[in-house]
């Protein structure tokens, strides 16, 4: 019977995996659209197909450059210069693990759709500007163009068992200078933490590391007598009165944030928290200013 | 409270010292704190070492220790066994006599009754007293009353746990006798009585004067004693109910239902008994129907054999024979002779069917020929003995009759019969005269939608005139009717189905037949033979299997046996005829009780009896227990309002209306579907198949509807055994592997519907090539054929009817072609040789089909416009055919008449 009823039930899984795939990406999609209508592409001189402009020719320019067809309408040379298109490899990765599937209320998102929801409008949105995007441990080319977007979000939606996936960045191979983008909790130890963004940074990439964590899970807002249970086998904490540890845990919290973003200084990565009761905008911007920090940064000094 | 608490008295008081106990269990219960809220959390990782800061508040709160302690503390006072006592109400010392009437008026207010008794032995038993216990009823064993050994009270609950109320009354000199016997003196005398006198009133006053030499009497006695029902009256319209009681100075309402053998009420009528009269009726009006169905009257919410009258043959209706002159097509509905007869007759009698003998063998009240020509000279003589003896014969003229007449009519008839209004004719059809006034109908309507077109007709006679029962308007008779003896002979002029008239559509038809009936003198009654006991009233009322004791009776008694342990009242006899002996029926009326000489007089309910408070108590616990339950769950946060509030309403009207919705939607509302010809479908349950098939036949619908002068209506989606199937001519059943196959009424749907002249297209659409098209189509078409009563088949012969009903057509191609198209082989004369099934495999809905556009959304492979205009051809074939029937048969021999003109 079994070998009967399994294609019956992959097909039922890949229908929910389907059905559920367009309101994430459609999310995606509307949150990157808010974000994108503020920030436009590179438009800077550079290597590209797309005519930027015409500027006089200068000593030391190669002829070969020269717009003779421009030259010839007026008594200078002219240099045609195209818009710089040289597309960045980004690599996105987003902690699958089970700690992630927690909610602390019915009515906010488990922390794992808030961060594939995050992943999948940073990469719609780099798509968009014509960057180039990979998953980040799935061996995965990246890819480019808008309609790779639906790739993206099946590569997502298969996140595999999540007892088995690790709750941190994988080491993978990448390209020297590459960008990296890890989205999760970052609950782990401190010094794996440190060994994970090591390997990364060692390569070196660049990286930015969002947080995203539950309201609840910043101000333990439990009372009485609480058994604690871990999602991933940790083990358990049964505090007596939780009232009374409240503010232990959050100093406790706050230590291993600033040791999260110590971390990320070191490897001369950005850091940045989000919680799933905000909203993804926020977050979503304030990735993608990281990833575009050389242009913007000066359009904002 | 001290009060309250005087009156209680505990069974067992050492089990209160475990109440020393909680103490001990609150303080378990505080240093025990409550098992911690389960919380599962991502960063228990940060929460590791906090865990021994503060463990204080682990406490059990106090409100539910509170609960805990009263918990606690009702199960062991519930254990204990309080009892709130009414204090002493025994008259007297000594030994304690209690006489106990058990007979059929104790059965209402039993539960008092034995209440009273218990309570009166647990005094006894807390007094010391010594009680023997005297019933006065005959026991189920037919023992005569006798007096106990007196004994300690406890003894005699077993005696008073086994007593019920017997169904027979109780006798109150054999009573007296056996205290007589007895020898008891010095005691006090209990008597719970049931306030009737039953006997003779001289024995009735004896065992009072007895009782009172003994000591100081009590009599507890009902407010009103318990009335009884005497036997019904039965009535032309209906049932009168008749009820007695003990004459009362307020009025007093009953209520009598009429009930069915299977416990349902059909009816309920109000009785009053004015104030001083001892008996009330009322006539409870049936539809006869109805009326024959009752298996007993009843008095409402009154449980006593007394209550209940059982109606047998006496009150039911007769027996009518009906025979056909055809037998073979005799049933066939709309069309048939004895159809239409059948439906008028079945609601007001037993319908037997046979021949002249068979049913001459049994009493009957009347015998209905349709249109009989083969009597025979003995059943001639038979039939006329038995009409001399007050049968009624009623015959139905036809072609048969007309042609050979015998002299077993009322009048003679002339050779022939004569058309009214037909299509040769100036004539118009003729409607009805007003009945005679000496005629058995004077008095009905005559609906002015009674048309006879075609009759037979009575030779003129001298006293044509006056026995001409009903005529037309032009003074034709149309039934005539002769009394021979005691019963009578009725001839109707035209047939019994619709060939002739219109009549039997009528309800004036059912009116007639209804008078006719009781034209005989009726069913004899049964003679001397021994009933057996069948089923028997228990004390309150009940039907159930005899009691070993009882005994046959016999059927001439059973009108004048009193009930008694030898015979309760009850059904004797056998299931097919069985009579009823009624404890009513030999009541007269009810006489209050002669009370003892200076008896003191309670009245039944009014002694607050003992209470047993433990199961008070003990169910508290539990509820508080329960309580507690819920409130450790919520403290743990493993319980929650099991469903959200606000979908909670949601739900609920959604399951209402699944609820209600679900068996409503399978019905094909019958009068829409019967005013208007259509195709239908079979719904198989995939709603993609089942869409092709509705577009299909909308599609066929509209192409019949256009090319010929057949108007279908729009089809309907029909499910076998649910919905009425005989309104449509053709069903299409597409075959799918995963339909579950027709449970038994949608087989017996289905059987009925092909031996009742409808075509049922059996499409596999697998063009006949199995596994690629439709996998495990020919599987589920031998699954989901079990059962039905498909006859031997064959591949459309070249000459079918099929193949010429409108179009001349070779093949029968559908979506796809090639797929074999089988029919029944042997043709069945009795369906105009139409065969029931039609099995193909071409998909032809698919074909057929038509979107909204009016567009064949489905291609036709391998294709083009000609093959689906065949389709749609053999569509119209099909449709001709289930309406047409062999019509077109007579094409098939064209070639060979054409041949002989020829010659």
């Amino acid at each position: 019977m079994r070998h009967r009823e399994a294609p019956a039930a992959s097909a039922r899984r890949a229908e929910q995996l389907a059905a559920r795939l367009p309101p994430l990406l459609v999310a995606a999609e509307r949150v990157a659209a808010t974000v994108a209508q503020g920030v436009h592409g590179r438009r800077r001189v550079g290597q590209g197909d797309s005519f930027w402009q015409f500027r006089p020719f200068l000593a030391g320019d190669p002829v070969s450059r020269i717009d003779w067809r421009q030259s010839a309408k007026s008594d200078r040379t002219f240099v045609r210069e195209t818009e710089w298109e040289a597309a960045q490899s980004v690599w996105l990765w987003r902690d699958a693990s089970a700690g992630m599937r927690w909610r602390s209320s019915p009515r906010l998102p488990e922390k794992a759709e808030r961060a594939e929801l995050l992943l999948l409008a940073l990469a719609s949105l780099l798509l968009r500007g014509g960057e180039r995007v990979a998953l980040l441990g799935l061996g995965m080319r990246p890819v480019s163009g808008r309609a790779m977007i639906e790739l993206l979000a099946q590569a997502v939606a298969r996140r595999g068992d999540a007892g088995s996936v690790s709750a941190l960045p994988p080491l993978a191979p990448l390209p020297a200078h590459a960008r990296v983008v890890l989205i999760g909790d970052f609950l782990s130890p401190l010094a794996d933490v440190q060994a994970a963004i090591g390997r990364l940074a060692a390569i070196p990439v660049r990286g930015h590391l969002l947080q995203v964590l539950d309201p609840a899970e910043e101000a333990l807002p439990f009372r009485g007598r609480v058994r604690f249970e871990g999602l991933a086998r940790e083990g358990a904490a049964l505090i007596g009165k939780v009232e009374g540890i409240r503010s232990d845990y959050q100093a406790r919290l706050a230590a291993h944030q600033d040791g999260l973003k110590a971390i990320a200084a070191a490897a001369g990565w950005s850091f940045a928290t989000h919680r799933t009761d905000h909203t993804p905008e926020a977050a979503l911007m304030g990735l993608y200013l990281a990833l575009a920090p050389d242009r913007l940064r000066g359009r904002a000094a | 409270m001290i009060e309250v608490l005087a009156g209680i008295s505990f069974a067992y008081p050492w089990l209160l010292a475990a109440l020393a106990l909680l103490p001990v269990l609150i303080w378990l219960l505080r240093v025990t704190p409550p098992a911690p809220k389960q919380q599962a959390f991502p960063a228990v990782r940060l929460l590791f070492g906090l865990e021994q800061r503060e463990e204080s508040s682990a406490r059990t709160p106090w409100w539910l220790l509170l609960l805990r302690m009263v918990a606690a503390a009702c199960v062991i006072l519930g254990l204990a066994r309080p009892v709130l006592d009414s204090g002493r109400s025994l008259a007297g010392s000594g030994p304690l006599l209690v006489v106990f009437d058990d007979g059929w008026a104790s059965g209402p207010e039993w539960e008092a009754r034995t209440g009273a008794l218990e309570a009166a032995l647990g005094e006894a038993e807390r007094a010391g007293r010594a009680v023997a216990l005297l019933t006065t009823t005959p026991s189920a064993q037919a023992a005569p009353p006798a007096v106990t050994a007196v004994m300690p009270a406890a003894d005699l609950r077993e005696r008073v746990a086994a007593l019920r109320p017997l169904p027979w009354a109780p006798d109150r000199a054999a009573a007296a006798r056996a205290l007589a016997l007895a020898g008891l003196s010095e005691a006090s005398v209990l008597w719970i009585a049931d306030g009737l006198a039953h006997g003779e009133a001289e024995g009735e006053r004896e065992f009072a004067a007895r009782l009172a030499t003994l000591g100081p009497v009590t009599v507890v006695a009902p407010s009103a004693p318990a009335p009884a029902l005497l036997a019904p009256r039965s009535d032309p319209g209906g049932i009168t109910a008749r009820v007695a009681a003990v004459p009362a100075a307020t009025e007093r309402r009953l209520a009598v239902l009429a009930r069915t053998a299977d416990q349902r009420s059909l009816a309920r009528v109000e009785i009053v008994i004015p104030a001083g009269a001892g008996d009330a009726e009322a006539e409870i009006m049936l539809p006869p129907e109805q009326r024959n169905a009752l298996a007993a009257l009843v008095l409402e919410d009154v449980a006593s054999a007394g209550a209940v009258v059982l109606l047998d043959e006496r009150w039911r209706r007769r027996p009518v024979g009906l025979i056909a002159g055809a037998p073979e097509g005799a049933d066939q509905p709309l069309l048939g002779e004895l159809y239409y007869l059948d439906r008028a007759l079945a609601p007001l009698a037993e319908l037997r069917r046979g021949t002249v003998r068979d049913l001459l063998a049994r009493e009957i009240a009347a015998i209905v020929l349709a249109d009989v020509d083969t009597l025979t000279p003995t059943d001639l003589a038979a039939l006329s003995r038995w009409v001399e003896q007050g049968g009624v014969l009623i015959r139905f003229a036809g072609p048969r009759t007309a042609a050979r007449p015998d002299e077993l009519l009322p009048v003679r008839l002339r050779a022939g019969d004569r058309q009214l209004g037909g299509a040769l004719s100036w004539q118009q059809p003729a409607s009805l005269a007003p009945f005679p006034e000496d005629s058995p109908f004077a008095g009905l309507a005559v609906p002015d939608d009674v048309h006879i077109t075609r009759q037979v007709l009575a030779e003129p006679a001298l006293d044509l005139s006056r026995k001409t029962w009903a005529k037309l308007v032009d003074g034709t008779p149309l039934v005539t009717g002769e009394r021979r003896g005691r019963g009578a002979i009725v001839l109707f002029h035209v047939t019994a189905n619709t060939d002739w008239s219109n009549l039997p559509l009528s309800g004036l038809f059912v009116a007639m037949l209804e008078r006719l009936i009781r034209l005989g003198v009726g069913v004899a009654a049964a003679g001397d033979a021994v009933l057996p006991p069948l089923e028997t009233l228990d004390g309150f009322g009940r039907l159930g299997p005899p009691p070993p004791l009882a005994s046959g009776l016999a059927a001439a008694a059973i009108a004048t046996t009193v009930p008694s342990p030898r015979h309760p009242p009850g059904f004797y006899g056998t299931e097919a005829g069985r009579a009823a002996l009624n404890l009513g029926a030999t009541l007269e009326r009810l006489a209050p009780l002669p009370l003892p000489a200076g008896a003191s007089v309670r009245r039944l309910g009014d002694t607050p009896l003992a209470r047993d408070l433990r199961p008070w108590l003990l169910s508290t616990a539990l509820v508080l227990l329960s309580l507690d339950l819920l409130l450790a769950l919520w403290l743990r946060g493993l319980w929650r309002a099991p469903v959200p509030v606000r979908t909670a309403p949601l739900a609920a009207i959604a399951l209402l209306l699944f609820a209600t919705g679900a068996p409503a939607s399978a019905q094909v509302d019958p009068m829409r579907a019967a005013l208007e010809p259509r195709l239908a479908y079979v719904v198989t349950g995939s709603p993609e198949v089942d869409r092709v098939s509705r577009a299909g036949l909308i599609g066929l619908t509209d192409f019949v509807n256009r090319r010929t002068a057949t108007n279908l209506a729009e089809p309907m989606g029909v499910r076998p055994g649910l919905d009425e199937l005989s309104f449509f001519p053709l069903l299409y059943w597409p075959i799918t592997s995963d339909q579950p196959p027709p449970d038994e009424r949608a087989i017996e749907a289905l059987n009925g519907f092909m031996r009742d002249g409808g075509i049922i297209v059996l499409d596999t659409r697998d063009a006949g090539l199995g596994r690629g098209m439709n996998a495990g189509a020919s599987a589920a078409l031998q699954r989901l054929t079990r059962g039905l009563a498909i006859p031997e088949l064959h591949p459309v012969p070249a000459d079918h009817v099929l193949t010429r009903a409108f179009y001349l057509l070779s093949d029968f191609p559908g979506r796809y072609v090639g797929g074999q198209t089988w029919v029944q082989r042997h043709e069945d004369r009795a369906n105009d040789s139409v065969s029931p099934v039609v099995i193909g495999a071409n998909d032809w809905a698919a074909a057929w089909a038509v979107d909204e556009a009016g567009r064949n959304p489905y291609a036709t492979m391998p294709g083009g416009a000609r093959q689906r205009l065949l389709a749609y051809r053999f569509g119209v074939n099909l449709v001709m055919y289930a309406l047409t029937g062999n019509y077109k048969g007579d094409q098939v021999h064209v070639p060979i008449i054409l041949e002989r003109l020829g010659q």
